[in-house]
């Protein structure tokens, strides 16, 4: 079993500056659920002062979002989320692993699975093209969401989208099994020469961090001169945590939805919505008291329309103002700028 | 440096006591439970205690004492945990009392230029808060978006303001507070003058926990100013910038802020940051002031004009308040961002009469020298605090043990010069060891006399203040 890098272990001074950014401290005030506590855990175990089989190491590790909203508000440079990988490929083995994200990862282990998620779905397909660019069509998004890559398309037509291209593997290596997660990014790379562009800041980041910075664009920061419609609608946004805090992307959205209608800053738009990949199914009831607090913002904030740029934000949202029987439409980014939203829909 | 890896087991009926005063969810003492308490933000210093306990009132608090009283169990209060003195590390085990739960805001009063909040209240959420009515709550401490009003008092936080406004003791009218035999009392109230008895209110300020845990407070406010701005002025040498400040308070004008950091913090600090910092300066001074805008534009200006006077690179006042706001953030995570020249960033705190500050900085370089370590320095060059700074490697023994000796140097160094161990992060248990020396041995007789007075048994914080 594998330790922790010393260089990212070592780079925290626990100075706690992280404790106000992190949902989780916010909503227990416990230090052990904020990312210097964890990051003391963390060193325990590696240390042997704890040992794995310790129920609370087992708990933070499944607690924290992994929403990294800690890095960007950290002065000394720790890259949590890379640590959060380390820690639950520690942690996260064999039976330990929630029965609900191992069945997750076995439907995308490869690709054609995947594809069997779309094959009854209408999102974007075309050939391969020898060297891109690309649309990456996700493996739950494509099966959920088929219209986000149709609409990417419709942006966008020179994008090849090949229905056989896998899974990203950003699940894999944020639920204990990173290595299968970068060799996955790196085969999924290898299917898609050129530039990938992906309507998910989750796999954006992910595939960055394997691929390199240059390979990548989420679909906000690839589409900056186009036509937009101009909806007359008012319009709030939900970043995308990998996105905003692992590549630094969150004017992009902005930017473009301001062109789009009138745009409205949640307070809370740049904090996790508690969807967190696979955390909204494995802990359903703290992510939804993480997501409330959300709700009553967006449904205070009087908007027409409410933008993602990330699949499960999507599924999240949808679900939760759909319970609360909200008038706020769900859309992807890529919806809206495609003209796919028709205002009959509001 | 001391270092415990676990603490004692608590006892089982102890246990089921706590957790009949504050709820079953509300006491920890498993080892994963309670092993993220065993530290604050003080590098060296790590003790597991045997429960964590989060009070939801006074009354419990009030509970968990007596209790812990008559048990003999030793109670540390804890705010955020930010300190840098090890003020919160349970030394002796027992109890880590954690006050974040209390964490209500309870008035704010613009017609008496007061707040009443609870201990868990962190300073930025009250700073916030208070803005909203149109009122500053002064103290500044660089960790202001963690540190906890109760934990600020209990240490006497200072931070970037402290040579216009003070520091967080001239702010605090009234305490509640729990005892160590779990009496409630209430010292000072809502006036700012109020002579009646001795001022327990300013004792408890600053006592780190040892004399009584603070479950309310009421502090002052002003109104806010109209405006703020700062500047930034580099020098080729700390002892240019040194002057520069002597020439700049000389001259009549009360900076509101008065920071400075050394060439180190400054690369530090631009690393993270990304603010266009010259990284070829050997000092840079941040100025500010704040008031109504007229007089501020014209004291920005003039001190950049004596900085230059007293042989600035250069010196400009900031344009924009989003940008002031940016070189405050920067200076406020000078500590943090150091980290990155190394993992283990031992900082110290003293701080000397204004005039001296030059000469500190250049005996503190001579000392870094002789004990061949890094040491960066940055520091409230208008309050002649000092953070010295040593970076070391985690796991390189020697370095540490050379750091602390070079410490030693530094803070009697500080005393020679009229100075203390010090300024504003507090004494805990990283500096007890020097107390005796600031304080003599008649004071530290009549510190444990006071302390015995509060707390007979001896039950909080033992090791820390007062032991």
């Amino acid at each position: 079993m594998n330790g922790f890098t010393p260089e990212l272990l070592d780079r925290c001074i626990s100075c706690g500056f992280c404790l106000p950014a992190c949902p989780t401290y916010a909503l227990t005030k416990d230090e052990t659920s904020s990312p210097r506590g964890r990051i003391t855990l963390m060193r325990a175990l590696e240390e042997g002062t704890l040992p794995g089989n310790d129920l609370r190491l087992q708990e933070e590790s499944s607690f924290c979002l992994g929403c990294r909203a800690c890095e960007t508000v950290c002065p000394a440079g720790v890259q949590y989320g890379a640590l959060l990988e380390e820690w639950r490929d520690r942690q996260w083995q064999g039976t330990r692993r929630p029965l609900i994200v191992w069945l997750l990862m076995s439907a995308v282990n490869s690709p054609w699975r995947v594809r069997l998620l779309g094959l009854f779905r209408r999102h974007a397909r075309t050939r391969p093209s020898p060297s891109g660019p690309h649309l990456m069509l996700g493996c739950f998004e494509r099966a959920l969401y088929p219209e986000v890559s149709r609409a990417a398309r419709r942006l966008h037509p020179e994008l090849a989208a090949p229905a056989a291209q896998g899974c990203c593997g950003a699940l894999h290596a944020h639920n204990g099994d990173s290595a299968r997660g970068r060799q996955m990014a790196a085969e999924l790379g290898e299917r898609l020469p050129g530039t990938i562009v992906t309507t998910s800041g989750g796999c954006a980041a992910h595939l960055a961090d394997v691929l390199g910075r240059d390979r990548v664009k989420e679909i906000s920061e690839y589409s900056t001169g186009e036509d937009l419609p101009e909806t007359g609608a008012r319009i709030a946004l939900q970043d995308s945590c990998h996105l905003r805090n692992g590549l630094g992307v969150w004017r992009e959205p902005r930017a473009l939805l301001e062109r789009m209608g009138e745009y409205v800053e949640l307070p809370s738009a740049g904090s996790c919505c508690g969807a967190a990949g696979s955390y909204a199914l494995v802990r359903p009831r703290d992510s939804a008291r993480i997501l409330d607090a959300k709700l009553d913002e967006i449904e205070a904030a009087g908007i027409d329309y409410l933008a993602v740029v990330n699949p499960g934000c999507h599924r999240q949202l949808e679900q939760g103002l759909r319970r609360r029987k909200s008038s706020v439409r769900v859309v992807h980014l890529a919806e809206l700028a495609a003209g796919a939203v028709r205002p009959a829909d509001r | 440096m001391k270092t415990v890896s676990r603490g004692e087991p608590m006892d089982a009926t102890v246990l089921r006591e706590l957790r009949a005063i504050v709820g079953a969810d509300h006491v920890r003492h498993a080892d994963g439970d309670v092993a993220a308490y065993a530290r604050d933000a003080t590098p060296l210093f790590s003790a597991r205690p045997g429960a964590v306990v989060h009070p939801g009132s006074t009354e419990e608090v009030s509970a968990v004492l007596k209790l812990a009283g008559a048990r003999s169990v030793p109670v540390v209060p804890r705010g955020a945990g930010s300190n840098l003195c090890a003020a919160t590390v349970p030394l002796s085990g027992g109890i880590v009392l954690v006050l974040t739960r209390l964490d209500r805001i309870l008035e704010i009063s613009a017609d008496e230029l007061l707040a009443v909040c609870q201990p868990g209240v962190t300073t930025a959420e009250l700073s916030g808060a208070v803005a909203a009515h149109g009122l500053l709550y002064a103290p500044d401490p660089g960790s202001r978006t963690v540190a906890t009003i109760g934990g600020t008092i209990a240490t006497c936080a200072g931070g970037l303001r402290g040579l216009k406004y003070g520091v967080t003791r001239n702010y605090v009218l009234g305490l509640q507070a729990v005892l160590a035999t779990g009496e409630v009392v209430r010292t000072g109230g809502r006036l700012w003058k109020d002579v009646a008895g001795y001022d327990l209110t300013r004792l408890l300020t600053g006592s780190e926990g040892t004399l009584g845990v603070i479950t309310e407070a009421t502090v002052a406010l002003t109104p806010a100013p109209e405006a703020s701005g700062t500047g930034l002025a580099y020098f080729a040498t700390l002892a240019d910038a040194g002057r520069a400040v002597a020439r700049i308070i000389g001259s009549g004008l009360l900076p509101a802020t008065l920071e400075f950091l050394d060439a180190r913090c400054i690369d530090a600090v631009e690393s993270y940051a990304r603010l266009g910092l010259r990284t070829d300066a050997g000092a840079l001074l941040l100025f500010g002031d704040d008031g109504d805008a007229s007089p501020v534009g014209r004291h920005l200006a003039r001190m950049a004009e004596l900085c230059l006077v007293e042989g600035a690179l250069d010196a400009t006042v900031a344009g924009a308040a989003a940008e002031s706001e940016a070189l405050l953030a920067a200076r406020r995570c000078a500590l943090p961002a150091l980290s990155r020249l190394g993992s283990v960033t031992i900082l110290e705190d003293a701080s000397v009469p204004r005039p001296r500050i030059a000469e500190m900085v250049d005996r503190i370089d001579a000392i870094a020298g002789r004990h061949d370590l890094t040491i960066a320095t940055f520091g409230h060059a208008g309050d002649g605090n000092l953070h010295p700074t040593c970076i070391v490697d985690a796991g390189d023994t020697d370095a540490t043990e050379r750091a602390h000796h070079a410490f030693g140097d530094i803070f009697r160094t500080a005393m020679e010069l009229g100075g203390t161990i010090t300024g504003e992060h507090g004494v805990g248990a990283a500096k007890l060891p020097y107390l005796t020396e600031r304080l003599g041995a008649g004071q530290m007789a009549l510190l444990r006399r006071i302390k015995a007075a509060f707390d007979p048994a001896g039950i909080l914080n033992p090791g820390k203040l007062g032991s």
